[in-house]
């Protein structure tokens, strides 16, 4: 596999989908912002080692650790100052654990048995690739299972970032020969969105004196 | 293909806006008039290129820039054309408007001169990126440039910073970041599909994938396609990927409302047609989906719109059933639906920037938006009737004025390509968008006076606002009379998406849209019917 650490890779990526549930599940906000600075150096960290196979995805590893492993938690950190404690969610721990656990199990078999449709299965890389394909996918949907279930603003964000984390992740496999602006580009977005939600999260803090999502009701159709 | 022609004025179109927002941002705040003279100059600039872009695009160029990274054929130059001409009246009309709600004494909400100048640095830079999303000729780029008009326009929403703009304001970038994610998987999928055919490089820009999407595996092209649907989709607020779009439109100041629904949601709808459209040769269902999809959000829309009070909410539901129109056009995938889909898509840009900033002309002058609170301001304000009136028509399909045109075309490229449930719909909410503009207009300037209006002293809106809706409402009016003034662009833009449908270039005799006389004339059908994505029924 010319250099590509198989082990490393699959133990990355386990490891990803442990902060990715940590960052959803962890009530107090701080200690999931930490989740997520962890998942964030995973996704470096699996980029890098995946830039053994494609030199080109070192910059995409280096952009990665400014954007979310520096910046995005560094908003989060500042958002969740004096308010740490997020909203009670829709779904308590145990179901939701439960929950997670039964849609991470079906999206990594179903995404693992079905890269096919996304890739070349027969190539070199094809082991690797399914694995990251997998991965992407998981934590796409954790992302999404996080924006659809927390009540909390500040968590919905950190979904998002998630929700984000596995599209780009999954760049590696489905477009490895991209160009850097357009990956400069896709990152500095996410940073940029990311500031301005905590900006105007940080007004409705202000206004509403909470970030209940559930108690944005000004606005009905 | 048409003749490729390297030339700056891409990019021009794109810099020069950006260029005046970073200055405003630098140095706008230090007079009062600095901020809005970089805002005119930056769009005017923009404009005088889209123009130059239009005149080379439609006589058969694509011009591009930065190694083809910028292209600009003729579908891209009426979208440019259109955005910086309504930016530029939008900006125009913002003079008064925002200086009025920043005024001691006359703020009804938190605006400052100072927070002017942030105003029009977004309002630039949202122009700027709106640009940027139709001139782009890379797939992931596109992805870019279109969720970048979400960023610029977030703060706009949230300006005015008190609890439904807050709320408007998140909602807005959450559910258009989530929404616009979905629009990237599929981009990359596309792009993943193409480069495994032509390579990375190539692999990248819409010019070359359209050659070759016709061969794409049938998995790819669905999994692609809902992708991109749902993501580009909800920004054109679709139905029903739509919740995000009447909070924002309304709660934004209302010359952002008027870019908003006016020109952001077709940035949205060109770039789905750009990247979906590739597909139609080979998988013909697809057509059929964004047909249904269209007609589900034209009615949904409609029903929405009936029930509101806030005029501002009712346009934007009206917006959502707009678009509706827009995408049936492009569903019905023939030569005669695309133009229709393409005509109704600058038809409503004219016609709901015209209606927002009327309406933004009674706040102006009242303070009041919610319908049941206005009555009785056809007298005091004879130049906003004539403006909403014109607007209100022309959304409902009413002769003389433009929205008629493009929804006969509409409903004639219906019933050619045999959809007739569609056409009925269509017209059934036709009907309904009538009695909806029919009945707040009546409340609004012929109902009995409020007392917060008999007491307020109305008068009409300034004159440079009144004479952007004006100029607005006279183009409704004219494209309505004369729609064969805009057939040669438009024919040539509905050629670009044509062009990887059948391989025929446009239609060859002006189509029932353009010249209603000849609609039931043999002559003035489609010359080959063959080339119809949808089978006929």
């Amino acid at each position: 596999m010319s250099g590509v650490s198989a082990p490393l890779i699959h133990t990355l990526s386990l490891a990803m989908i442990i902060t990715s549930f940590a960052a959803v599940e962890a009530r107090n906000l701080r200690n999931a912002t930490i989740a997520y600075l962890f998942q964030a150096l995973l996704v470096t960290g699996l980029l890098a080692a995946y830039s053994v196979q494609n030199p080109a995805l070192i910059f995409w590893a280096a952009t990665a650790l400014v954007t979310k492993a520096v910046l995005v938690p560094w908003f989060l950190w500042r958002a969740t100052a004096g308010a740490e404690q997020e909203t009670k969610p829709l779904i308590n721990f145990g179901v939701s654990a439960v929950l997670l656990l039964a849609l991470l199990a079906t999206m990594f078999k179903l995404m693992h048995a079905n890269a096919g449709l996304f890739i070349d299965v027969t190539g070199e890389f094809a082991a690797l690739a399914q694995t990251n394909l997998a991965v992407a996918f998981t934590i796409f949907v954790l992302g999404i299972y996080a924006i659809l279930t927390r009540r909390d603003a500040i968590k919905t964000v950190i979904g998002l970032c998630l929700l984000e984390n596995g599209v780009h992740l999954s760049l590696v496999s489905l477009a490895p020969a991209i160009k850097e602006t357009a990956l400069a580009g896709i990152a500095t977005e996410v940073v940029v969105t990311v500031y301005l939600l905590l900006y105007i999260i940080g007004g409705i803090r202000e206004k509403f004196k909470t970030t209940d999502t559930f108690k944005l009701s000004e606005l009905h159709w | 293909m048409p003749t490729e022609i390297k030339s700056a004025l891409p990019a021009l179109v794109v810099i020069a806006p950006a260029a005046a927002a970073v200055l405003i941002f630098a140095i706008g705040r230090f007079t009062s008039w600095l901020k809005e003279a970089l805002a005119l100059a930056g769009s005017a600039c923009a404009l005088v290129a889209s123009y130059e872009i239009g005149l080379a695009a439609f006589r058969g160029s694509a011009l591009t820039s930065f190694g083809r990274q910028l292209y600009a054929d003729s579908l891209s130059a009426v979208l440019v054309i259109l955005i910086s001409g309504i930016g530029l009246l939008s900006i125009v009309y913002a003079l008064r408007y925002m200086r009025h709600q920043a005024a001691p004494g006359e703020a009804q909400h938190t605006t400052t001169p100072r927070r002017l100048a942030v105003f029009y640095g977004w309002l630039m830079l949202f122009l700027s990126t709106m640009l940027w999303a139709c001139l782009s000729n890379n797939i992931i780029m596109l992805y870019v440039a279109v969720e970048a008009s979400t960023i610029t326009s977030g703060l706009l929403v949230a300006f005015y910073w008190d609890k439904r703009a807050l709320e408007a304001g998140y909602k807005y970038l959450m559910l258009l970041t989530v929404g616009i994610t979905f629009a990237l998987f599929g981009c990359v999928l596309v792009y993943a599909a193409g480069a495994h055919v032509i390579g990375g490089a190539r692999g990248l820009l819409l010019s070359d994938l359209r050659s070759v999407a016709g061969g794409f595996p049938v998995a790819t092209v669905v999994l692609a396609s809902a992708f991109l649907i749902v993501g580009f989709g909800t920004k054109a607020g679709l139905a029903p990927f739509h919740p995000w779009l009447p909070d924002a439109h309304a709660e934004a100041p209302t010359p952002v409302s008027a870019l908003l629904s006016g020109v952001m949601l077709k940035v949205a709808i060109y770039a789905l047609v750009r990247t979906v459209s590739m597909f139609y040769p080979g998988f013909a269902p697809i057509s059929m989906f964004v047909l249904a999809l269209g007609v589900f959000t034209l009615v949904i829309g409609d029903i929405m719109a009936l029930a509101q009070d806030d005029l501002k909410r009712m346009l934007a539901y009206s917006s959502v059933s707009q678009m509706g129109y827009v995408l049936m056009g492009f569903g019905i995938g023939t030569p005669l639906g695309i133009y229709a889909g393409l005509f109704h898509l600058l038809n409503h840009a004219l016609a709901k920037s015209l209606l927002f900033l009327a309406t933004g002309a009674v706040t102006y002058s009242t303070g009041l938006r919610r319908i049941s609170d206005l009555g009785g301001l056809a007298k005091k304000m004879p130049v906003t009737v004539f403006c909403f009136f014109a607007g209100a028509l022309a959304i409902a399909g009413m002769p003389p004025f433009n929205g008629f045109q493009s929804k006969l075309a509409l409903f004639i490229a219906g019933a050619h390509a045999g959809v007739w449930w569609a056409v009925i719909l269509g017209l059934a909410g036709s009907l309904i968008t009538l009695l909806v503009a029919l009945k707040a207009a009546k409340s609004v300037f012929w109902g009995k006076p409020s007392a917060a209006v008999s007491a307020a002293a109305v008068k009409e809106a300034p004159a440079t606002m009144t004479v952007v809706m004006v100029i607005l409402a006279l183009l409704c009016l004219g494209i309505g009379l004369y729609p064969k003034a805009v057939y040669r662009p438009l024919n040539a833009a509905s050629a670009v998406v044509q062009t990887v449908t059948s391989g025929q270039p446009a239609l060859e005799a002006p189509c029932p849209g353009a010249l209603p006389v000849e609609a039931g004339t043999p002559s003035a059908a489609p010359p080959d019917t063959s080339t119809h994505v949808l089978p006929r029924r």
